[in-house]
């Protein structure tokens, strides 16, 4: 992407407005615009978690000229579709930023409202008669957010064909006449917007630069439904729980043209229990939930482990406990998904960083099910289920993530134990329909041959066993790549799930102000990389684990394995976690 | 604790332990010693089921036996098929998501009163709803057994138990009125002494498409001597009577409510099942 600019482009635009305005909407278009004209792009959209009222509703888009791992943090522009929302957006913009507004709103209740009495000394403000080009071209006020992507495109010199095409893209299938009036809404605000003087400094200079094939701007619940589909799941079974009902809403469209199934069950525990069932039969299935469901879900999941039943539970994170906060990101559910039973049942938890991880993680979390026999517990949260990012999912990763493969008993072998003792912990896996090798499996400890069993030799071997399975897949799993300077570092930071991009971009910013810094951050939680991370730990003088919950969960999990005492950057955020203070957390260290 | 219990066939074996022997019914019997108090009625619906699975030509390697927790749990262990003894309550669960995953294999739920009807009645309903072409049996003694003689939702008001020394204060629950009235499209019922009316009732459960539920009342001859007794239910057992039209819920329910017990089929109605609907779906969604 070199030659955009002598500079990195890298720009944060935010649309405010009140549920109702298209602020969300009008973000896509922005999103699909970029990438028309081959940049990256990383969206998060916040809005009110009740449907009804006039909460705020902000798309927030950072768009960009080289990958990124975050949705940044200060803002670059602020598009005002209602301004005594925008108002309060104020706070997170840069000192030098541009606000684009409607220069003729309508009236408000309090005089001191209008955003254009709020705008500082620094800050840039380009006043577009939003509302009366609106009416001009679709015969009324609610193409507004239309007419200030117009207002971008003059103003940042993005080409308009890179909008028209967007336009055309996120109206596809509506009548061609509104499809035409919003292309309108778009050039009226252009045309107004290139006759003003240019007062900032963002200049995408007009340019296009080639759009990388198959790229699909794409969130983190999307790209897990399309890693399930290509998993060739049979069957995904589910209960509505935000922010998880996007899987298992797309999958109930998607999955039936891929041959599977959906379900929706009466509760958590009845999804889990078909995608268990599914599981014993042999087949691909997955549910998905976030903690209150997970909660619901652990007596299944330990007797999966008991049983040796492949199933992949995905659990989107939400803030806790209980109902806690629905539409809020946290990273505070990793203690239940490692630890969440009774008695000691292991099973493998994996998290991905980004949407495209989202992809090849769950392809992974389906291969290593069956490999080893186990649930899997797939960890994303509010923010990476629901953030957009450009992405390209070509082969799944092996180097990064491993390759596995499921070992089947021979059909019609004589004698066959379904838990026979191997060193490794796995047992040739027969399933329902296979000539000649029935069983039953049981949640009760059992002896090789699957039988209700409580003899306490026999208890610790097949204890051993589900640990040893574990063992063997830590030592498949590929240790995590180091990331930032080699050698010897001042600092090391820990970071797992969507925490990594945050962690990722201060190492690279601790990196350019030369303190040696360097980052660990796996993708497989547990069972965790016991000799990597010891490695990791003696090349750091501090160590500092980061990540958002406030008990410091996978810190304790480290100090536990390796015997370090780290420091936590243990926080709640209700949001991503802030770049800036992770690198207040490193000078304060 | 593997028992030998091939009958040994030879002059002085009776002709009906020949019969059985030859009908290859004992395929389905594994050589697992059953845990249940020897006169538990619970032989005898294995033994019904055995002959029924024979019967309709089930093949072992795609049958998949799901069960729960209690006495009747442990039924899939004394069989030669594939089976699930899962957690307590949830086997209507995996038994759907076998079927839904795999719809070529014959899928039989088993559980008690206090497994399907307690802990696990959350999910009666829904799997009536879906449908599904799967049979569940529920092995009802009134009684949770394996506890050793607690209250279960079908015990009667007043009879003294451990949790109820001085008598359940609570109504008991009727597992025939909840499946009519849930829409179920297969509602029957059998006496556990009494294993060729079971055998014909499970033969027609298993033909049945969609969801077959088929209550079994049990003896517990451990923890119940006042209720569900050998003596008092040779009294009241009899055959759904000849003239009883099984397509009406009316007439169902009547018979549901009048205090006797039957076996045979109380209630059948062919309607769409969860195959049914899915075919449909795919239609829809076109694709492969």
């Amino acid at each position: 992407m070199n030659g955009i600019s002598n500079e990195d482009m890298d720009v944060t635009i935010e649309i405010c407005g009140s549920a109702g305005d298209g602020s969300i909407a009008s973000g896509q278009i922005l999103n699909l615009a970029i990438t028309e004209i081959g940049y990256h792009v990383m969206n998060f959209d916040s809005y009110p978690a009740e449907i009804r009222g006039f909460g705020k509703s902000v798309a927030h888009s950072r768009l960009s000229n080289y990958p990124i791992h975050t949705t940044g943090q200060l803002v670059d522009c602020l598009i005002a579709l209602d301004d005594p929302h925008s108002t309060t957006s104020l706070a997170t913009l840069k000192e030098n930023s541009v606000i684009i507004y409607d220069s003729k709103p309508m009236d408000y209740h309090e005089e001191n409202q209008a955003i254009a009495g709020y705008i500082e000394p620094g800050m840039i403000g380009y006043g577009i008669p939003l509302r009366e080009l609106s009416v001009q071209a679709v015969g009324s006020g609610k193409s507004r957010n239309i007419v200030s992507l117009g207002a971008i495109a003059a103003i940042f010199r993005i080409p308009p064909k890179a909008f028209h095409s967007a336009v055309k893209k996120r109206f596809g299938g509506k009548k061609q006449q509104i499809i035409d009036s919003n292309i309108m809404a778009f050039d009226l605000g252009y045309g107004y917007a290139a006759k003003l003087e240019k007062a900032d400094a963002i200049d995408f200079g007009n340019k296009m630069f080639p759009v990388r094939e198959g790229i699909k701007i794409i969130s983190g619940n999307e790209a897990v439904v399309e890693g399930c589909l290509d998993a060739g799941i049979k069957l995904y079974a589910g209960y509505p729980i935000t922010p998880a009902t996007k899987i298992l809403e797309l999958l109930a469209k998607k999955l039936p043209k891929r041959g599977g199934v959906v379900a929706q069950t009466e509760d958590e525990i009845s999804a889990i229990g078909h995608a268990i069932g599914g599981g014993f039969a042999g087949r691909r299935c997955a549910t998905a939930t976030s903690g209150p469901g997970l909660c619901l879900m652990v007596e299944m999941l330990n007797l999966a482990v008991m049983a040796e039943v492949p199933v992949v539970v995905i659990d989107s994170q939400r803030g806790g406990p209980s109902t806690g906060l629905p539409t809020k990101t946290e990273q505070a559910d990793l203690n239940l998904a490692v630890l969440g039973a009774s008695g000691d049942s292991p099973r493998p938890v994996v998290a991905p960083a980004n949407v495209e991880e989202c992809y090849h993680l769950i392809i992974k979390a389906f291969e290593i099910a069956e490999a080893f026999q186990t649930p899997v517990v797939f960890l994303l949260d509010f923010f990476l289920s629901n953030r957009m990012e450009d992405v390209l999912f070509g082969e799944v990763d092996q180097a990064a993530f491993g390759c596995y493969e499921e070992v089947l008993a021979e059909e019609g072998e004589s004698g066959y134990e379904r838990f026979a003792l191997r060193g490794d912990g796995i047992s040739p896996r027969a399933y329902p329909g296979m000539k000649g090798l029935q069983h039953t499996i049981t949640g009760l400890e059992h002896t090789e041959k699957g039988l209700p069993n409580y003899n306490a030799e026999n208890h610790r071997l097949m204890g051993a066993k589900r640990y040893n399975k574990m063992r063997k897949l830590a030592g498949q799993w590929p240790e995590p790549k180091p990331f930032g300077m080699e050698g010897e570092l001042e600092v090391g930071i820990i970071a797992w799930g969507s925490t990594i991009g945050s962690a990722m971009e201060a190492v690279e910013n601790l990196n350019k102000r030369g303190v040696k810094a360097g980052g660990y951050f796996p993708r497989l939680m547990w069972p965790l990389h016991e000799e990597a991370l010891r490695l990791f730990a003696s090349r750091c003088r501090k160590l500092l684990v980061v990540e958002m919950n406030t008990t410091g969960q996978y810190a304790n999990f480290v100090d536990q394995t390796i015997g370090t005492r780290t420091v936590r950057a243990a926080r709640v955020y209700a949001g991503p976690y802030p770049v800036d203070d992770i690198l207040a957390a490193v000078d304060g260290l | 604790m593997t028992a030998e219990t091939e009958p040994l066939l030879n002059a002085d074996t009776p002709q009906h332990l020949k019969d059985m022997r030859r009908s290859g019914a004992l395929d389905y019997r594994s050589g697992e010693l059953p845990t249940w108090c020897p006169g538990c009625g619970y032989f005898g619906i294995t033994h019904a089921m055995n002959n029924a699975l024979q019967a309709v030509g089930v093949d072992r390697d795609k049958l998949a036996i799901i069960s729960g927790i209690g006495c009747s749990g442990r039924y899939p262990f004394f069989t030669t098929c594939y089976g699930f003894h899962g957690v307590h309550g949830r086997a209507l669960t995996i038994a759907s998501g076998v079927k839904m995953a795999k719809p070529e294999l014959t899928v039989l739920a088993v559980g008690g009163d206090g497994d399907g009807l307690a802990i696990g009645g959350g999910h009666l309903p829904h799997a009536i709803r879906r449908n599904t072409n799967i049979t569940y049996v529920l092995f009802d003694n009134g009684i949770y057994g394996l506890t050793k003689g607690q209250t279960s939702p079908t015990t009667p008001t007043g009879q003294v138990t451990g949790t109820h020394p001085y008598g359940n204060p609570d109504k008991p629950l009727n597992p025939f009125l909840l499946a009519l009235s849930y829409g179920g499209s297969f509602v029957a019922t059998g006496y556990a002494a009494d294993a060729p009316g079971m055998e014909k009732v499970f033969i027609e459960a298993f033909a049945h498409p969609g969801f077959s539920f088929v209550n079994i009342i049990s003896p517990c001859i451990t923890f119940d001597h006042v209720n569900l007794q050998y003596a008092i239910l040779r009294e009241k057992f009899r055959p759904v009577p000849a003239d009883h039209d099984s397509g009406s819920l009316q007439a169902a329910m009547a018979l549901a409510m009048d205090g006797n017990f039957y076996s045979g089929v109380l209630f059948q109605e062919h309607r769409a099942t969860w195959d049914d609907a899915v075919a449909a779906m795919k239609a829809k969604a076109g694709g492969n």
